[in-house]
Parts: C-alpha cells; sequence; structure tokens
C-alpha cells in the first residue's frame, strides 16, 4: 500500500545565493587572489594565480584577505572586501582548505 | 520503489513504509543519517505540529540555505523518532541555529569535528522526559535522543550538511549523530543555567557547537580546587582549537558530587569559571611555538613569551552548568572556537 511521505529538506529560503554563471572565455582575465586564512593560502593561491595568468595572457591585479578582524578562516569576508573585487578583476582564486 | 517524483510539492509517494523502502527513499536522494527512520506521513507530520503555523520560518540554515519552516522541522523530527510533546525544544534548537552569533556556515564548513549541543533547562527536563542523572549524554533515554538526533537531520536536510559537500569534518564525530543533554537542576547547588544568562523563562535551550565532551574524573578529593586542577588540565591541551582561537567558549558539564564539594566551598559557577581561567593556561611561548596563526585577542599578542595566558580571552566563556548522576566524572567541551552559544526560551 502506497504512502504520502513530507519532503525533509524543505524549500530553499527566497533569495539563495546561486553559483555565478561559468566565465565564456579567460583570455587576458584580470585576476585577483582572495586569502581566506587558511595557512599558506595567499602563497598557494597567488602562485596558481600567476601560473594561470601566464597560460591566459592575463594579469595578477589584486591580492587581498578578507578584512574581517585576525583575517579567520572561519569567518565572512567584509562585503567592501567583495564589492572593490568585483570591479576590480574579473577572475578570483580563493577558498585554500587545510 | 519505482518513481518517487514528488506528488504534489513537498509530498513523496513510496510504496509502503517498510524500513527498506524509506532506506532506498532517502538513498536515492543522499538524505538520512545512515539509520532507520520513521516515515514522516502526513499524519504524523500533523501530530507533530500540534495546530501551529506549518509555515513559518524558524530560521533559514547554511549552506544550502533551507528554510527551516515549522513543518520541515517537524518532518525531520517525526523521522528522528520524536514524541510530539518534545518538538518545542528541537524548534527552539534550530531557532538557535539561525542566529548568525553561532556562525552554521562556519560550523558546517569547518574541518574541525563540531557539533551542536542541545542542552535542555528547566521545567521541560521533567515534563517532555530529558535525562538529566546518570547517562545524560548517554542512549536509553527517548528525548535525549531523538531531539539530538531531529537537529542532526534539520542540518543533513534543510542546511545541506551532508559530509563531504556540505559538511567538511575531516573526521567527524560520534555526536554528529545525536548531541542532547539536559541540565540537572534538582541536582546543581546554584540557579539555572539560563537565568545565569539572562533569559528568565520556565524552560530554554542552549545550542553550543562543540567538540565531543572531554572526561575527567576525581574520586577522591573534598577540594574543589584538587578537582578543578583535573578540569583545567583537560581545558590546556594544544589539540582543541581553543588554544588558538582566543574567542571560543568552554562548557563545563560538572556532575552533581563535583558541584556539591564546589557548594560546599561556597562556591558559586562563577568563582569555578574564575578558577579554571586562572588555572587552565600555558606559558604564551608554548603557543607561540605550536601555532603559526593565532586567533588572539590583542591584549594576549602583548604577553611576554613567559606569560601564563588562558585557553580562552576572558572569563566569561567559561560556562558552568550540572549534568549527570552519581559518580565523580565530569566534563569539558571545547568550541570550534568562531561560534557562540546561543539560548533562548522554549517556544513552539
Amino acid at each position: 500500500m502506497t504512502t504520502s511521505i513530507h519532503d525533509p529538506a524543505g524549500p530553499l529560503a527566497e533569495g539563495a545565493v546561486q553559483l555565478a554563471p561559468a566565465a565564456p572565455a579567460l583570455v587576458g582575465g584580470r585576476i585577483g587572489v582572495l586569502d581566506n586564512g587558511k595557512p599558506n593560502a595567499r602563497l598557494l593561491l597567488l602562485t596558481a594565480a600567476e601560473g594561470l595568468a601566464a597560460r591566459i595572457g592575463g594579469e595578477v591585479v589584486k591580492v587581498t584577505g578578507k578584512g574581517a578582524p585576525g583575517n579567520n578562516a572561519a569567518t565572512a569576508c567584509e562585503s567592501q572586501v567583495l564589492e572593490s573585487l568585483s570591479k576590480e578583476v574579473r577572475i578570483v582564486l580563493t577558498g585554500s582548505a587545510d | 520503489m519505482g518513481d518517487n517524483a514528488p506528488m504534489s510539492e513537498g509530498l513523496h509517494e513510496i510504496e509502503d513504509q517498510s524500513p527498506e523502502a524509506l532506506y532506498a527513499f532517502l538513498a536515492e536522494r543522499e538524505w538520512g543519517d545512515g539509520l532507520p527512520v520513521v516515515a514522516p506521513t502526513e499524519e504524523r507530520v500533523s501530530a507533530m505540529l500540534a495546530g501551529l503555523d506549518p509555515d513559518e520560518v524558524l530560521a533559514v540554515l547554511p549552506p544550502r540555505g533551507g528554510s527551516a519552516t515549522r513543518r520541515a522541522v517537524a518532518v525531520n523530527a517525526v523521522m528522528a523518532g520524536c514524541p510530539p510533546e518534545v518538538f518545542p525544544v528541537v524548534a527552539t534548537a534550530v531557532r538557535a541555529l539561525g542566529q548568525q552569533r553561532l556562525n552554521l556556515r562556519g560550523v558546517n564548513a569547518t574541518t574541525h569535528p563540531v557539533s551542536p549541543l542541545v542542552i535542555v533547562h528547566g521545567d521541560a527536563v521533567d515534563e517532555m522526559g530529558f535525562n538529566a542523572e546518570v547517562g545524560a549524554f548517554g542512549p536509553g533515554n527517548r528525548a535525549n535522543a531523538t531531539v539530538g538526533r531531529a537537529v542532526r537531520l534539520v542540518l543533513l536536510h534543510v542546511a545541506g550538511a551532508r559530509p563531504g559537500p556540505g559538511d567538511a569534518a575531516t573526521q567527524g564525530q560520534p555526536s554528529k549523530y545525536a548531541y542532547c543533554t539536559a541540565e540537572n537542576q534538582a541536582a546543581s547547588p546554584w540557579e539555572p543555567y539560563h537565568h545565569s544568562v539572562g533569559v528568565d523563562a520556565p524552560s530554554a535551550v542552549t545550542v553550543h557547537c562543540g567538540e565531543n565532551p572531554h572526561n575527567f574524573h576525581d574520586m577522591e578529593s573534598d577540594d574543589i580546587e584538587r578537582i578543578l586542577d583535573k578540569a583545567a588540565s583537560a581545558m590546556a591541551t594544544f589539540g582543541v582549537n581553543n588554544a588558538c582561537i582566543s574567542g571560543g567558549e568552554w562548557f563545563i558539564g560538572l556532575c552533581p558530587e563535583h558541584a556539591a564539594t564546589a557548594d560546599r566551598a561556597g562556591w558559586g559557577r562563577d568563582d569555578v569559571a574564575a578558577y579554571l581561567f586562572e588555572h587552565a593556561r600555558r606559558p604564551a611561548w608554548e603557543f607561540r611555538e605550536q601555532f603559526d596563526l593565532l586567533a588572539w585577542a590583542p591584549w594576549m599578542r602583548e604577553a611576554a613569551d613567559d606569560d601564563l595566558l588562558p585557553m580562552t580571552e576572558e572569563v566569561g566563556n567559561i560556562r558552568v552548568f550540572v549534568t549527570g548522576g552519581a559518580g565523580k566524572h565530569s566534563c569539558v567541551i571545547p568550541s570550534w572556537g568562531m561560534t557562540r552559544s546561543i539560548t533562548l526560551p522554549v517556544e513552539g
């Protein structure tokens, strides 16, 4: 005998964040690095960004932390840092883990 | 099972309520905690809701950005096996999870093993059948077990905190199945914990995102300082996040006998916290030797190498409550660090 059961996940909140669409092409892009505060994140991300810039003919134009006190990996990035990045660069590398 | 497509918004049709059918339904969607669940039928969910507004959003939970409507929370409470009378505690815990200061996004995103611990205070403990006595953290009591599990199922389903994409904990920890205890007010010499933090209600819920309990025991002492020296030694370890993040809290779960020893010495919970703040310390140079990154309060950064530094930046971060039964085992519960405990009055 069939049974109806409720969905345990429920709805998404209005305004839930969606991933940005993928860039159609990276050639010549202005690249930024957002250090998320994990150990060696800046070194790893900057190295990768410089490698990417060399491959696509781009340029690393901005390297920044999240702006939060202590720039801790567990704290959110300050909105003005995100706004600045969105205006100045087309590609951002971020999110090194342990 | 056949096709389990939703019949209408929020409803699915399954062939039957057998454990096998429910396992298959959950597995198909990467849901569940790996244990059998109770089928969240319309009748059971309706009983859990007890006539309250099913569409009220109790919290929005990251990383998925799911709306924890009262209905969605009730569905998970049914699946966890909750009796309807404990649902207000589950709902209150979910409200706490949604508070920004708790930082649920970080709690779910971190590789650190951290679980929301639900502590029930006040009249709800006895009225709803929670166990605050022997085995208060352990199995065998329906209210403790199912409330803790319901909160985890809400995290898995509504918040999307599935190990891997939604919960990055390297090893996880057993308390990620269920983590709920209750304050043993009858055996506590002090005012209820929730009153001590300014929540003046008959019943309350605290959510503290932390590690599993770290036990300390002292079977012999009539001297509270000698007992708390064991707690201090359990705290002053470099393996916990509190060692490198000074803003983290510590919850100290004293057993009734240790609490009674403190009371006989004329100590209140603030005295216990102050003692631990002063004695759970290590030299600054040891911290500096162990960590490249120290999220310390400014005053700690200025310490000389030989200065003894505490395991948290202020005494108010050490929070004491009484739980458990006979015996002389207590525990310290480290925090993850970048989170604050939340205490709320119980509301449906």
